[in-house]
């Protein structure tokens, strides 16, 4: 196995996180649970970006000039993915009431149900929507899977880039130490809801210049 | 819930006799005349004019806050004049150099965007880790510069605390001024969830800035941007920031303030304001409640501007943390149960005067020096639109 995939998401480890931090931390301070099941929903987290990755390795290594190094395709893809997960995330900050025991409370709506049944559906909508962000060193990344002789090494190099960006992600699910201050939920949730927005107009930016309307 | 509107008895005032409110008023007559000469009388007509307009003004408020006994009253007139003169000096002025109230690339890469304290909380991770200060703007030089901002915010945390969204912001007065545009309030409730949305906005806008080495709050957030400079319009995204930013002026600033009769943008969005309560722990005024006086009326609760006060609290004997010391409250309470007090004296609410006396020094002293200058530049420009129709 090759180790350039692996040094080179190692370096740029700290430019990953800081690209996930605004996402993953206001979402783990507003589920408020301690660090163990923080643990967890970073898995899940890392799960969906590792996704992301996978299907950048595929698409770079069977498309030698692949569609997403055009940027009208590249821009809508992204564009998408942005949009579906931003609405995700204000939901989850803005609409999401506490569940409550009492039966009478009433039925819950579509997305609740939605968010009910697939609990691991944000966090890996989260690292799949980030995960998919061309930075440099995902563009280096992708030059280096290019080059490799099969789809196999390509997967490999991307999966070993992938294990060195997460190793500082070891970190984020120490938030839970602060999980008794039921405040720190609120606020966790409205930022995460705030950064939705963010990615909202970032989605819609991307998608107007890819449809070049 | 939060904020339930009641209805209390007009609130008795310790008022001072003239001889004494004029004694009390001497320190700050002669401080005034020498923060607003700078130490020399103006020679010319319309600047001498100025001057003087803004000393008589600035100590008639003073007078009647001592004469009155009342705080927020009086406070409330200067604080918004000074709101309004600001914007008006603050955009001739940008009119006057720039030709516009837009700023241009080339002007950000000149250093040229005065510097507002509301950057502050941005711009001290990314200072930290790299030793720089993210924002176009110049560290020395002008009164607008990124040091003279960090000293003004320092001394004044120090000595007003979270008072110093009540007294010295220049922002603070318009949310304020339109909080107070109807007598009663349209929408009586707000979910007290939405009291954290601060605590949100300054970790959204501290990650992304640090990440971004971007001044994220001023590039996406800032509503007064709408009265003071944007960035110019010549991009889809600089036309959506313009939309943004009017959008929250007009909900935060002027209607949901004038419906709510709360400082909105100050007490559910500012994340300067979050700082800025940490701020109150080290300061040596607070907001004491006597629970012992108190008649649970709940007026208090009603007319506080910053949701500072609950039922909770009172029963504490203080206020939250985002007490923003304007003194609305303790105009407001007819048993005088809610007073200033300095920590680490007696909890006396018989010493109510003596403690709001010695908190109106400081603060006032803040609020005249900030609001002078705008002040006399605003009257020399309105003179100037009177005599030559033209403010600039």
């Amino acid at each position: 196995m090759k180790y350039e995939g692996f040094i080179l998401g190692l370096t740029n480890g700290v430019a990953c996180i800081a690209a996930c931090a605004p996402v993953l931390m206001p979402y783990l301070m507003g589920e408020g649970k301690g660090i163990a099941r923080n643990y967890w929903l970073t898995g899940q987290f890392l799960a969906g970006r590792l996704i992301g990755y996978l299907v950048l390795a595929c698409a770079t290594w069977t498309i030698s000039r692949s569609i997403l190094q055009a940027a009208g395709p590249r821009n809508i893809i992204i564009g998408v993915a942005y949009i579906i997960f931003s609405v995700l995330l204000i939901i989850y900050g803005f609409f999401r009431k506490e569940e409550k025991n009492c039966p009478a409370a009433g039925a819950k709506r579509p997305y609740q149900r939605l968010l009910a049944s697939w609990p691991a559906l944000l966090p890996v909508a989260a690292g799949l929507a980030t995960g998919l962000s061309f930075c440099p060193p995902m563009l280096l990344a992708m030059a280096g899977a290019a080059e490799q002789p099969n789809l196999a090494m390509s997967l490999l190099f991307f999966f070993s880039f992938f294990l060195g960006t997460s190793l500082l992600f070891v970190l984020a699910p120490l938030v839970g130490v602060f999980k008794r201050f039921s405040v720190l939920q609120i606020i966790g949730k409205l930022a995460a809801g705030l950064m939705g927005l963010y990615y909202l107009y970032s989605g819609i930016i991307m998608l107007v210049g890819g449809l070049k309307l | 819930m939060i904020a339930k509107d009641t209805k209390g008895i007009a609130p008795p005032h310790q008022q001072a006799g003239i001889l004494k409110t004029l004694l009390l008023c001497l320190p700050m007559l002669m401080v005034t005349a020498l923060m607003l000469s700078a130490g020399k009388l103006p020679t010319e007509p319309v600047r001498l004019f100025a001057f003087v307009l803004t000393f008589v003004f600035i100590n008639a408020v003073f007078f009647m806050m001592i004469s009155t006994g009342q705080t927020d009253r009086w406070r409330a007139i200067l604080f918004v004049t000074y709101a309004a003169a600001f914007v008006l000096s603050f955009i001739t002025n940008l009119i006057a150099e720039r030709g516009s109230m837009s700023i241009s690339e080339s002007n950000m890469i000149e250093g040229l965007t005065p510097f507002c304290h509301i950057v502050i909380p941005m711009t001290i991770i990314p200072a930290a880790l790299t030793k720089t200060i993210i924002f176009p703007g110049t560290i020395f030089g002008t009164k607008t510069a990124i040091a003279s901002m960090f000293v003004l915010w320092i001394g004044s945390s120090l000595a007003l605390g979270r008072g110093f969204c009540s007294w010295a912001c220049f922002f603070g007065g318009m949310d304020d001024g339109f909080s107070r545009l109807f007598k009663k309030a349209r929408i009586r409730s707000v979910d007290s969830r939405w009291t954290y949305l601060p605590y949100a906005v300054l970790l959204l806008v501290v990650l992304a800035s640090a990440i971004t080495l971007d001044p994220f709050y001023c590039e996406w957030l800032c509503p007064y941007k709408t009265v003071t400079e944007y960035p110019e319009i010549n991009s889809v995204k600089t036309a959506i920031q313009a939309v943004i930013f009017v959008s929250l002026f007009l909900a935060l600033v002027v209607i949901i303030p004038a419906l709510t009769k709360k400082r909105i943008q100050c007490s559910l969005f500012c994340p300067m304001g979050v700082v800025q309560s940490w701020t109150n722990k080290i300061n040596v005024f607070d907001v004491r409640v006597d629970p012992a006086r108190c008649i649970n009326c709940k007026k208090c609760i009603a007319v506080c501007p910053s949701f500072a006060i609950s039922e909770e609290t009172i029963t504490a004997g203080k206020t939250k943390i985002t007490c923003m010391k304007c003194g609305k409250c303790i105009d407001a309470c007819a048993k005088k149960a809610i007073f200033f007090h300095i920590k680490g004296t007696p909890l006396n609410a018989e010493n109510a005067e003596v403690y709001r006396r010695l908190f109106l020094y400081p603060a006032f002293i803040f609020l005249a020096t900030m609001a002078g200058g705008s002040l006399q530049d605003a009257i020399m420009k309105i003179i100037n639109l009177i005599t030559t129709g033209s403010m600039i």
